[in-house]
């Protein structure tokens, strides 16, 4: 008895079984999907973009490549070398020298220096012409260092509307390192400035297979000498306390504090004191901007040619948000920390503000430790999303010298001094 | 006795089931061919013990350049001084904005490029390279 009822028991159990799967099935299928019970989608390669609008992306779209003493980066070219430095190494105060940004002008790059040949010349207009080896270098100057911003002239290039030709950077052509070194002034001094030297020249190792007297066979950059920055620079030896990666100078570079990378000729090897302005194709037709606010203008007007233009020099005031990077989803209700970085070449950061309402209001960030005005300084502001949706962030900075973040963008044939306000969406998740 | 042992260990399983799919929290064990590119892990490097300091040579990465007329002609001059990732990375520009740089080139830099030679890579470079015909 137990059995038939026990078997009509199992039968009909199965059929409820049965009846519930296709039930399930149907609601699977028709009802309304649970987000995770869906097939998750792989990765995707990033489309390489070219444009004509601005790149959308933080860095350039390229792709990663390893290079001599350095850490895979964002491949932009390949002869001369251009590479990318990736958005997360930006967490830190100092950039790491294997992820440190890569740009240079001319094909023919060290890559090997022998330090038993190698001299550093200061000739030119001067009293006593020096060459100097690398112990005497470290041993004969005082032994300086300065935290300062490398950053190309170009960086974020490929944010220009419309898009100008030029190396395509996103915003990671910038790096900030502890530079150790000599006074540039010193070397100066030692070799004696005759009366009548106006500027003075540097150039390092590179070569170009261009005809002579070309910018395409020397790259030489210029100070003039009533520059108040002559007395700030530095010949760096050391980059993070460690010797310059071959890419990024070995086995000196030029530090110029404040100013853009352009003037921190790498490899540096002849000082040259000129009694003529450098007119060389660098300095007169080169890394020029206008002579306008903000270094601003429009194709129209270039074209008019009434544009007059001036060398760059320094750095304008810039603030980013590196984390959260949009990547992660967010759920609501959790304490968020925003992190990320500002600096400016005229001088310490006096604030850092960050809006979560795509600049509506701006709440004051804590600045973190300062390491010197010519430095990167993090910053940091704890905010919790209270509701799902997709949250603009914005940030800007207001430099010591009151310079504020503007929220338009900048356009000169060059594609320099790019400022703008940063933005970054933010994706928040109900959470339950 | 044993019946209803049956019926309600059924039942739990079914309500198992149910709850794993309706109330499912999260979901695993998905995995997809991405091919076989990654990035090398580079030998660690080991020097000499001399007073030279060496990187090494720098590897270089050829882009497939559009193909078409005048695609030589980029081989050919273009690439004496850079390599022709120099063109691959621009955005795309208008052909007035190639002409201007194949002209920079040879007027600002000194590039050697007979002028016949630079009008068939203008005629490339602003038939492969504006914005309405860049294919990536």
């Amino acid at each position: 008895m137990g059995d038939s009822k026990l078997g009509f028991t199992r039968r009909r159990l199965l059929k409820t079984l049965g009846a519930a799967s296709v039930t399930l099935a149907a609601a699977q299928i028709f009802g309304e999907p649970n987000a995770a019970g869906q097939e998750p989608s792989g990765l995707q390669p990033a489309p390489e973009f070219t444009g004509p609008g601005a790149n959308p992306y933080w860095t350039s779209p390229g792709q990663f490549a390893t290079y001599p003493q350095k850490a895979p980066l964002i491949l932009l070219t390949d002869r001369p070398v251009q590479l990318e430095t990736p958005r997360h190494y930006f967490l830190s105060t100092f950039t790491p020298n294997d992820a440190f940004f890569v740009r240079w002008h001319l094909q023919t790059i060290p890559n090997a220096v022998d330090l038993k040949e190698w001299r550093l010349h200061v000739e030119g207009n001067v009293e006593r012409p020096l060459t100097l080896s690398f112990p005497e270098l470290v041993a004969r100057f005082k032994s300086v260092s300065v935290a300062a911003v490398n950053q190309c002239s170009g960086n974020s290039r490929s944010r220009l509307q419309p898009r100008v030709a030029g190396g395509q950077w996103g915003n990671g052509a910038m790096g900030n390192a502890a530079w150790t070194g000599v006074k540039l002034r010193e070397i100066l001094d030692a070799a004696g400035v005759k009366s009548g030297s106006v500027q003075v020249q540097f150039e390092g190792l590179d070569r170009g297979l261009g005809p002579k007297g070309f910018g395409s066979n020397r790259f030489l950059k210029s100070l003039d000498l009533t520059n108040p920055v002559i007395d700030e620079c530095l010949v760096a030896y050391a980059m993070n306390g460690e010797p310059l990666p071959m890419l990024n100078g070995f086995p000196v570079r030029l530090i110029v504090p404040g100013y853009f990378a352009t003037y921190y000729v790498k490899s540096l090897s002849w000082i040259r004191v000129l009694d003529t302005p450098d007119d060389n194709f660098w300095m007169k037709a080169a890394y020029r901007i206008p002579d306008a606010p903000r270094g601003n203008t429009t194709p129209e007007d270039m074209k008019s040619g009434k544009v007059a233009t001036v060398p760059i020099a320094r750095m304008p005031v810039r603030s980013f948000l590196i984390s959260p990077d949009g990547s992660t989803k967010i759920p609501a209700g959790f304490p968020l920390r925003l992190r990320g970085i500002a600096f400016s070449g005229y001088g310490g950061m006096k604030k850092v503000e960050v809006s979560t309402d795509n600049g509506a209001n701006w709440s004051e960030a804590r600045l973190g430790p300062d390491e010197g005005e010519y430095s990167f300084r993090t910053w940091s502001l704890d905010w919790t999303p209270k509701s799902a949706g997709r949250h603009p962030l914005a940030v800007r900075a207001t430099d010591a010298k009151g310079n504020v973040q503007p929220d338009e963008g900048v356009w000169n044939p060059g594609g320099y001094l790019w400022n703008k306000i940063e933005r970054q969406e933010i994706v928040v998740g109900d959470a339950s | 006795m044993r019946n209803r042992i049956w019926y309600l260990a059924g039942v739990t399983a079914l309500c198992i089931l149910a709850a794993r799919v309706l109330y499912a929290d999260f979901r695993a064990g998905y995995y997809t061919p991405a091919g076989p590119e990654t990035i090398h892990q580079m030998l660690p490097s080991v020097a000499s013990t001399d007073s030279t300091y060496d990187a090494g040579q720098y590897p270089i990465y050829y882009p497939e350049l559009a193909p078409g007329d005048g695609k030589n002609d980029v081989e050919n001059n273009c690439e004496l001084c850079h390599s022709p990732r120099y063109i691959a990375m621009q955005p795309a520009l208008p052909a007035q904005a190639w002409s201007d740089e194949v002209n920079k080139m040879r007027k600002t830099f000194g590039a050697s490029i007979p002028e016949e030679t630079a009008q068939k890579i203008i005629q490339y470079l602003g038939t492969h390279y504006t914005p309405e015909t860049r294919k990536r």
